[in-house]
């Protein structure tokens, strides 16, 4: 019998009225890498701030090594061996990496320097151990995300729980990376720890656990052992209702991607797009042109450097890159947003923007459907009277775009805040689409969308493209398998170069490569 | 000019930067934690006030002192309630907590020593003359013969260097002021944080308002305060949230007021306000960052945790 190392068991937690957690369990063993799945908004946050102590719930009971717990504060998670590397970084990045390793310890609390030595040397010889490469006296604003990352699990370590929690650890990480990380999991487990990982790629789950929970809508569904489950079965418990009669009801889009996320089986919302990769569209006349961009950054290196690119009507040109290699500001000067330092950017009329971060720069929260509608409206004479905005011809557009992208709010009067993380996309997608007639630059823009929800961008990114009149669209971003399933060219973007994608390099190994490329060689 | 000018000049330089070097090195802390506190000049008319008080009380300076600082802690704990307890907004809490300081003090005084116009006279906080540093020649008697507050103003600077960057608990204080997420995910109580600094800025304000009263002026006035609290606020700016620029960020503010006593005995016939202009100009020039690298705490004047 394996020791349970944590057991949540009927855990409420509610937000005002809304039900997040609605009777969720999870039970963790020694030496086990467990995986929690679940849609967005499935409860699996929530789950975990509870088990961080960041959170308490409304119901339900933890037992933490046989006895039971509350855990009622982030300290108290410490103590039991509960250690948490959150999805968001929880480094301070003007400290150095030795900083933010000590920061909350009170080794010694009057003497910051004897905490720095006991902590160096105990972080060199965990460095030795798992091979977590870090810089310990690099500040943390000058590290790629990738070491940041390591950085948050040697940090959680150094505590050494006997419970280690990941949130979607390998959302930012290329995939050489993903895989070393996954080594690391199961050698951390095979030490008698236990491992839970919160994960939302089904073959990354289906390489690494020993052992799969499924929360849906607040309730564990599902949990089971690695060889009992299919990536089928999992897409069904997540999902809910049998897949195969969704989609007979509303047609089915499968990312012909030939790798095991192709088993991620989406819907899509109306008429079937069958994805052939060998029907390659005939692309329109030049919309945008960049030629020798030069762009710097806050620190360091610049953030572009000798970019030259032509995108076309009715083609996407996907540009794949480890994040923090200059897409974000590729993404601003494209869109119109930056001006670059030198090089000459021609830019057509009509161009949409999909940001990476709907949240923060997609959406305004408290404006409505209409409101945030009316952002990119606010130039267009169709909707501007003499004076002020014509609301009526505004607020009908949004309604146009709620029905037609299918976003389930009470109306557009609904605030934008209200809206699930999917429909928040699709609003924004909604929106863009309404002024992109000549060019749509989106950023990620599947980041952090349950399947269904990536499968709907999917294809409205490709309708957008049927035809040569459509506008071009590119498309950034750090998920392989969406450039390569969407794109019609392909490059990658490393530490501020563009460099194109041989034809015979379009895989997975072959862009993951070119995207590591010298950033690997410069560590 | 003369050695003896020069010496009045230093003298009187040391003599007005005293009390804002004492409000700022409290407020370098508070922002540190990521707390700005606009309601400083409601905490220093509150010390001064306090100050007086205290002092009439007692019949001692040193109580005053201590009155002082309670009364500057109390102003910051209201400030602290809403800002850090109950997440308001910074700007707008600290502004009310100054306009309520002000009007509370001039009420109190009026209910206390009626508006007769005539001026109080306090027990006064009497220079003490440090020796041998005393006895430099120039400097010395600016420096070292000055009221013991001024003494507690020079060795903060260092000891709180000293907390700040060579102490858990200093990077526990920055951590809340720059990432209160992470901090708080690391196991540091960012409100607690937060309150402490808070207080102690708070305190440290009274102090310099009881400072005013009963080493500078030797008696209290409604408003006495004169802005300082603002002031401090931008020698914290100057002096890049790091303690021992910070005192000779005040040291130099309080060099350009004394510029006027050095005009007039010059026989200059020169606005003294220009002058007066100089160290803004700097402070201007410090956040625009042509002084160096200068950044604020990330999370200054930001709620934790996060509204909604």
């Amino acid at each position: 019998m394996i020791a349970v190392r944590a057991r949540l068991d009927g855990v409420v937690r509610r937000f005002g009225s809304v039900e997040a957690l609605a009777g969720a369990s999870l039970e963790v063993r020694a030496g086990e890498v467990h995986a929690l799945l679940g849609e967005n908004g499935a409860g699996k946050s929530t789950l975990l701030s509870i088990l961080g102590g960041m959170l308490r719930p409304d119901a339900g009971t933890i037992e933490v090594g046989g006895r039971q717990v509350a855990l009622a504060s982030p300290r108290v998670a410490w103590a039991l061996g509960i250690g948490l590397v959150h999805q968001h970084f929880t480094l301070v990045p003007p400290l150095t990496v030795l900083e933010n390793l000590a920061l909350g310890r009170r080794l010694q609390p009057a003497r910051l320097g004897r905490t720095l030595t006991r902590l160096r040397a105990e972080a060199e010889r965990l460095v030795q151990r798992t091979g977590l490469d870090v810089r310990l006296d690099a500040r943390v604003e000058q590290l790629a995300v990738g070491e940041r990352q390591r950085v948050e699990i040697l940090k959680v370590l150094l505590r050494d729980p006997s419970v280690l929690v990941l949130d979607e650890p390998t959302a930012s990480l290329a995939p050489a990376e993903v895989a070393s990380l996954f080594e690391l999991l199961r050698g951390l487990a095979a030490e008698g720890r236990a491992i839970v990982l919160v994960a939302h790629k089904i073959d990354e789950v289906l390489a690494v656990a020993d052992r799969v929970t499924i929360l849906r809508a607040g309730r564990t569904t599902f949990s089971d052992v690695r060889s009992k489950v299919d990536a089928a079965s999992l897409v069904r418990a997540m999902v809910g209702e049998s897949v195969t009669d969704v989609a007979a009801a509303v047609g089915v889009v499968v990312v012909a991607s030939g790798s095991a996320r192709a088993a991620a089986v989406g819907v899509g919302v109306g008429a079937s797009v069958t994805v052939d990769d060998a029907a390659r569209r005939r692309p329109g006349g030049l919309v945008a042109t960049l030629a020798d961009v030069r762009m710097h950054a806050s620190v360091g290196r610049p953030a572009l450097e000798g970019v030259t690119l032509e995108v076309r009507r009715g083609e996407i040109v996907g540009i794949a890159g480890v994040q923090g290699n200059g897409q974000r500001e590729l993404a601003r000067v494209l869109s119109g947003r930056s001006l670059p330092d030198s090089g000459s950017v021609q830019l057509p009329a009509g161009v949409g923007f999909i940001p990476q971060d709907r949240t923060l720069e997609g959406l305004i929260g408290d404006f409505d459907l209409a409101e945030n509608v009316a952002l990119a409206l606010h130039a267009d004479p169709r909707f501007t009277g003499p004076a002020a905005l014509r609301w009526d011809a505004v607020r009908a557009e949004a309604e146009r775009v709620r029905t037609r992208f299918s976003i389930v709010a009470s109306g557009t009067k609904a605030p934008a805040y209200a809206l699930s993380g999917g429909n928040r996309q699709r609003l924004v997608i909604g929106r863009e689409l309404l002024v992109a007639s000549d060019l749509l630059v989106a950023e990620d823009p599947t980041r952090g969308l349950d399947v269904a929800a990536t499968a709907f961008v999917h294809d409205q990114l490709r309708r957008a493209t049927e035809t040569s009149e459509g506008p071009g669209v590119v498309l950034i971003s750090g998920d392989l398998d969406e450039v390569l399933a969407l794109s019609d060219r392909l490059l990658v973007v490393s530490r501020g170069r563009l460099t194109p994608v041989p034809e015979n390099a379009r895989t997975r190994e072959g862009v993951g490569a070119l995207m590591l490329g010298d950033s690997s060689a410069a560590a | 000019m003369s050695e003896a000018e020069l010496e009045l000049f230093l003298q009187a330089s040391v003599r007005l930067g005293a009390p804002l070097a004492l409000a700022a090195l409290g407020e370098a802390v508070t922002e540190r934690a990521g707390v700005i506190n606009i309601g400083l000049e409601g905490a220093i008319i509150a010390g001064a006030l306090g100050g007086a008080l205290g002092a009439l009380a007692f019949e001692s300076g040193g109580a005053g002192v201590l009155a002082g600082a309670l009364a500057g802690g109390i102003v910051a704990l209201v400030f602290a309630a809403f800002a850090v307890g109950l997440g308001t907004d910074q700007i707008i809490t600290g502004t009310a907590v100054t306009l309520g300081g002000l009007g509370l003090t001039g009420a109190v005084y009026q209910a206390r020593f009626g508006a007769t116009g005539t001026a109080l006279t306090l027990p006064t906080l009497a220079p003490v003359r440090l020796p041998l540093l005393a006895d430099i020649p120039l400097i010395g008697d600016a420096l070292f013969a000055q009221a013991p507050t001024t003494y507690l103003a020079y060795a903060l600077a260092p000891a709180l260097w000293y907390f700040f960057f060579r102490t858990e608990w200093g990077l526990e204080l920055r951590a809340v002021g720059e990432q209160p997420d992470a901090a708080a995910a690391a196991g540091v109580r960012v409100r607690r944080v937060r309150l402490l600094a808070t207080l102690l800025g708070g305190t440290l304000a009274g102090v310099a308002g009881a400072h005013l009263a009963l080493a500078h002026a030797g008696t209290f006035a409604e408003n006495m305060s004169a802005g300082r609290g603002f002031i401090a606020i931008a020698v914290v700016a100057l002096g890049r949230w790091n303690p021992p620029w910070v005192l000779l960020a005040a040291l130099f503010f309080g060099a350009a007021s004394a510029l006027q006593y050095l005009l007039q005995a010059l026989g200059l016939d020169l606005p003294y306000q220009l002058f007066l202009a100089i160290p803004y100009l700097l402070t201007l020039a410090a956040l625009a960052g042509w002084l160096g690298r200068a950044r604020a705490p990330a999370a200054l004047a930001t709620p934790w945790p996060p509204p909604r």
